[in-house]
């Protein structure tokens, strides 16, 4: 209850470092999440709902990447962007970009095979009936994915989910440097590690606070419209 | 005009569908009638583009439209559902769906259809198409006497209109005499007899 106290003391007295922190998770996350999105709905829905030589196999690896540890992902992404990796010269290393990137390549299999199996499973029916009707192939899957945005969400949000709670590969790649690449989760860690649990404790309320935002924000942007 | 030859669809070891030989003239309505698991709806699934054949090769006339036995209702009401992927055919819907008996339900979501009137939701959905060959699995499955008659009815004013080929898999031997020229009975997959509707009926 003290942490819960703790947690609006802190959002209503509008703590510079707290909103700093809130500002680089949220962009963090946005970015991280848009991006795997953009990516893995295309690439899911076509891994669901075409058939082709190595399909099996793609799976399979799809579904290893989709537990890829973090700590893994960061520090592959580390070693890519470190002064002396391929991409060093772009100096992006602790930096919020490259955390978008760490975690773009944690989220992407997850939105892949996320969608991927809904298509399989549920769209077959979408996909005849359009397909019947005689409709070009871009259509259909227009079509497909409008049908399928409930579904679609919860898989946007399981994203959303993954980036927002997410410590290993952004505290590699990111540093947890204060008033820079500090996000939630990291400043959690932080706190828990000096002993100021309540303090931690306070900033895991408020982590639960913003998805449980988010979530409430998405239901109602893809509530269902009534006709009758 | 359909050829197939040679078609084979096997699922593992099991063949499903094993047709050596097969044509329908262009403009011809054939009914496919045969028991459950006969492969009807296998081959309108083939020919729909909808399902690779293992083996085989056939020709068919495109466009071709192809109602599913359970088609899936879209999103919005039934006038929007008939709409879609269509241009300026508002007048030519509200029409089709006066014809059959469907406009009570115009602003009603698809979705709280019955089971008939998705059916004939459905076969209106491919009525305001072009179309060279029409595939049409179970289409009165679900309808009642009536709702049936007007939906036969409606696919001989299509063909009439488009002069497009039409297979049609039915139970009903009653559907098959009162639209198809032509009874292809399959059985386990293989054609076991070939005829006119009366030779069906009067067997």
């Amino acid at each position: 209850m003290d942490a819960f106290r703790q947690a609006m003391h802190l959002l209503f007295t509008l703590d510079d470092e707290l909103l700093q922190i809130l500002g680089v998770t949220m962009r963090m996350s946005f970015f991280s999440t848009t991006i795997s999105c953009l990516i893995g709905l295309p690439l899911g829905t076509l891994l669901g709902t075409h058939s082709f030589r190595g399909k099996a196999f793609l799976k399979k690896l799809l579904h290893t990447l989709m537990g890829l540890p973090p700590v893994v992902a960061g520090l592959l992404v580390y070693t890519l962007f470190t002064h002396y990796g391929p991409f060093g010269s772009l100096h992006l290393l602790f930096t919020v970009r490259v955390m978008v990137i760490a975690q773009c390549l944690l989220i992407t299999p997850v939105v892949t095979g996320l969608c991927a199996s809904y298509m399989e499973q549920s769209a077959a029916g979408i996909l005849e009936t359009a397909r019947g009707m005689g409709l070009p192939a871009g259509r259909v899957l227009l079509l497909c994915l409008s049908e399928s945005r409930t579904s679609l969400l919860s898989v946007v949000l399981s994203a959303f989910g993954r980036s927002i709670a997410e410590v290993g590969a952004v505290s590699i790649v990111g540093g947890n440097i204060q008033w820079k690449t500090r996000v939630m989760t990291t400043a959690i860690m932080l706190e828990t590690n000096k002993g100021n649990f309540s303090f931690a404790l306070a900033l895991g309320c408020i982590l639960l606070l913003i998805a449980f935002a988010v979530n409430i924000a998405a239901s109602w942007i893809v509530k269902e419209v009534r006709y009758d | 005009m359909i050829e197939l030859t040679n078609l084979k669809k096997q699922y593992g070891a099991r063949t499903v569908l094993d047709v050596p030989s097969l044509s329908v003239k262009a403009g011809a309505c054939v009914a496919l009638i045969g028991a459950n698991g006969s492969g009807k709806t296998t081959l309108l699934r083939i020919l729909a583009g909808q399902l690779k054949p293992t083996d085989g090769t056939f020709s068919a006339p495109q466009p071709v439209l192809y109602l599913p036995q359970r088609s899936y209702a879209f999103r919005g009401t039934v006038l929007q559902n008939v709409l879609i992927g269509t241009k300026n055919k508002r007048e030519e819907a509200l029409s089709l769906l006066e014809r059959m008996e469907l406009t009570p339900l115009l602003q009603k979501s698809a979705r709280s259809l019955s089971g008939g009137e998705l059916q004939r939701l459905a076969f209106c959905r491919l009525m305001l198409r072009e179309s060279a060959l029409l595939l049409l699995d179970e289409p009165t499955s679900a309808c009642d006497a009536h709702a049936a008659e007007l939906l036969l009815r409606e696919l001989q004013r299509f063909r009439a209109a488009q002069n497009c080929s039409v297979l049609l898999s039915t139970h009903s031997s009653a559907v098959a005499a009162q639209v198809a020229d032509r009874c292809v009975q399959l059985e386990n997959g293989r054609i076991s007899a070939d005829g006119t509707p009366q030779q069906f009926c009067t067997r």
